[in-house]
């Protein structure tokens, strides 16, 4: 096989967009939630009747794009929500889906604060890709619609299509492309990692972690307390985005890597309380299923049913049930009806936004009034900027056994005679060069070994290390961590007597 | 769609996606334009272990202060529970907030706008069960206040200060006599500006830093 026919056969082969159906659906759906609560902000957000703010203005170009009016704005985010409608639906799928990226890109643009994220330039990705395709050929009104117009509206067959049907056939190269965007992706984030040494001594992810920048992370915030398994997590997340694009592809890498996949957002969801990044990658992972696959899932699906199973009778008589409800339409007509719903939702959204009256400015008691702050607070905010107090620049201060990773593992309270105890300060960037002693001192406060070390200002931790020599007593121990003769933090141990 | 066409638009669609990652993994010209935003794939590229806020306050006239941000109606909180203004680390556009603000309430006339940065240690995040397992001194959250910048009513740039960040940056290199003491040498204690620096708004290296003044 030469090249030219690998590259037809990879890129150019055909098939039924199965998995790009089920992408459209759901990232469609996805961005709905997104866009839903943004709709009545849309003035705020994304006009120059609001406080729109440009991602342009942050690379020094603030005139990039036009910001439009708060009625053009409203307008354009009742369409989007229209057109991300019609998209998870498969109505006049094509130009759903342009209208969909063209409109929600540029709004994301629009507001770099509260809208643009890296989900939604994912996203905005997948919707261009999916415009390309003939992902709306199956499971859309489309499909339907089509069906109808070629008398095969009583086919229960073209629900589930095994046989070749031609229409619904297609290039699979826009799969592709979403499959090598998903690689890429993770390919350019093991790139931003590799740049960020913090990401594998688990500073970086541990401090994320007890962010509140993004949704509750309760188990975040427990899991930061045990950093060495950031440090572990760090490498095996690295190999993964590197080798994804290589192995995803075939094989037993595709499961293996989706897996992954699936393991690595579900934990970005639990240990940093993203929500909608996950769900976005969700969607464009469904790219990675193959027809095989659904013709696996489909026979399974009518073993149930054989088998008298309610859900899969209920789920194979749907389509017909749904078939039947829908009007008499054509395709032409059903284009028509799509332009006039666009239009009444335009018309209907701005007017609705303008009741709705979100500045208040139309209000009965009139427009707000500011809320006063008292002169002490703002008095407090206004003193005089400080350095960072010492006790500020320790982020802990923990006692084990040994080092993994340069943090501490096996953290203990209790020692043996002849067990190493390990103490470690981790610090919070910016610091100065600074001397830092960790102290030993007995139950009653005396101080039995100070040892201090010059902490520069690049390095994050400070460890000392301690023998449990016979010459310790058994009892209550503190190691008190001080700086410029202030004690800052410390923490207990107990020796253990000998059995 | 025609053959050649889709060819064209596969090679052109990932020669685009490869020149992302290749410019973010080479540093180079990454951050040139708003459309490499959509090409380099770089989340979570910084962290910090201090947690930030963004207030917006305005003075009137009577001297009498007003929050600006949030404003008094219904705020969209994007990612959490936070409103917009504080997904704002560059504080770009705090005054396109303060100006929506403005002009849509009932207020005196303004004297200014002052833009505010609240920092404090994000161990202070912890919920108090964690803290008592990690800490065995008592949690005393501490905030820092830093102005970052004041506007006009009309939006007019008054003070721009740098960051917090950059501010205790240069508090820990400047805390090495040394080093202030070569940075000076060789500098006049007073110089007039020459022909050349004259006709120039703007210094010609684009590296001059705004130094604390040590304390």
């Amino acid at each position: 096989m030469n090249i030219n026919s690998r590259f037809n056969d990879f890129f150019f082969a055909r098939e039924r967009p199965f998995g790009l159906a089920l992408a459209r659906i759901c990232l469609s759906l996805v961005l709905l939630s997104v866009m839903v609560p943004r709709w009545s902000h849309a003035r705020e957000l994304f006009s120059a009747d609001g406080a729109a703010a440009p991602l342009s203005v942050n690379y020094g170009m603030p005139d990039f794009l036009p910001v439009p009016s708060g009625t053009v704005a409203v307008a354009m985010a009742s369409v989007l929500i229209f057109t991300l409608l019609t998209s998870a639906l498969g109505w006049c799928t094509r130009l759903s889906l342009l209208l969909s990226f063209g409109l929600y890109s540029y709004l994301n643009m629009l507001d770099c604060l509260g809208t643009l994220t890296k989900y939604s330039v994912i996203a905005s990705h997948g919707l261009l890709i999916l415009s390309l395709s003939n992902c709306g050929a199956i499971w859309s009104v489309d499909a339907l619609l089509s069906r109808r117009s070629v008398g095969r509206q009583n086919d229960r067959r073209l629900l589930m299509p095994y046989e070749p049907s031609g229409s619904v056939y297609g290039d699979v190269w826009p799969r592709r492309i979403m499959q090598f965007l998903i690689g890429l992706i993770y390919l350019g984030a093991a790139f931003t990692k590799m740049h960020t040494p913090a990401f594998f001594s688990s500073d970086q992810m541990r401090q994320w972690m007890l962010t509140n920048v993004n949704n509750a992370n309760p188990i975040g915030e427990w899991l930061a307390g045990y950093p060495e398994t950031l440090v572990v997590a760090a490498y095996v997340t690295i190999v993964w985005e590197v080798v994804f694009i290589f192995l995803a592809w075939s094989g037993y890498g595709r499961p293996l890597m989706i897996a992954l996949g699936v393991f690595f957002h579900l934990g970005t969801t639990l240990l940093l309380g993203l929500y909608i990044f996950p769900l976005v990658c969700f969607s464009l992972y469904l790219a990675f299923l193959e027809e095989s696959d659904v013709q696996r899932l489909a026979a399974w699906f009518r073993r149930l049913a054989r088998r008298g199973n309610r859900a899969a009778i209920a789920l194979r008589n749907a389509v017909p049930r749904i078939d039947g409800r829908l009007p008499e339409i054509s395709l032409p007509q059903a284009r028509g009806a799509f332009a006039f719903a666009a239009l009444l939702l335009v018309f209907g959204g701005v007017e609705l936004e303008y009741q709705l009256d979100p500045f208040g400015a139309r209000r009965a008691e009139g427009a707000y009034e500011l809320v006063e702050i008292d002169a002490e607070s703002v008095g407090q905010m206004l003193r005089p900027s400080e350095p960072i107090r010492d006790e500020d620049k320790f982020l802990s201060f923990e006692i084990g056994t040994d080092l993994l990773g340069d943090v501490v593992v096996n953290r203990r309270k209790e020692f043996r005679h002849g067990d190493t105890l390990v103490a470690q300060a981790v610090l919070n960037p910016p610091h100065e060069d600074m001397w830092v002693e960790c102290n030993l001192l007995d139950a009653d406060g005396h101080v039995i070994d100070e040892v201090g070390q010059i902490v520069e200002r690049s390095k994050l931790r400070a460890s000392w290390a301690y023998e449990m020599k016979a010459s310790l007593t058994p009892g209550e121990y503190w190691l008190v961590i001080r700086v410029r003769g202030r004690n800052l933090t410390r923490q207990s141990f107990t020796l253990l007597a000998d059995e | 769609m025609k053959r050649w066409l889709a060819v064209a638009t596969i090679v052109t669609y990932l020669g685009v996606l490869c020149f992302g990652v290749a410019s973010h993994a080479l540093g180079f010209r990454q951050a040139s334009h708003p459309g490499m935003y959509f090409i380099v794939w770089d989340m979570f590229c910084g962290w910090s272990g201090y947690e930030g806020r963004v207030h917006i306050i305005g003075q009137g006239e009577s001297g009498r202060f007003y929050q600006v941000a949030p404003a008094p109606w219904k705020q969209l909180k994007p990612f959490g529970d936070l409103e917009r203004q504080h997904y704002d680390p560059f504080v770009n556009h705090a005054h396109t907030i303060a100006l929506n603000t403005l002009r849509n309430t009932q207020h005196e006339p303004m004297r200014k706008i002052m833009v505010i940065e609240e920092t404090w240690a994000k161990k202070f995040n912890l919920p108090d069960s964690l803290w008592s397992q990690r800490y065995t001194e008592e949690k005393q959250p501490y905030s820092y206040f830093h102005l970052r910048k004041e506007y006009s009513p009309d939006g007019t740039l008054l003070t721009n200060n740098q960051s917090w960040f950059d501010y205790q940056d240069h508090l820990c290199l400047s805390d090495n006599p040394r080093l202030w003491r070569d940075s000076r040498k060789g500098k006049p204690v007073y110089q007039l500006p020459t022909i050349a620096t004259a006709s120039h708004e703007t210094p010609a290296s684009a590296n001059h830093a705004t130094w604390a003044t040590p304390r």
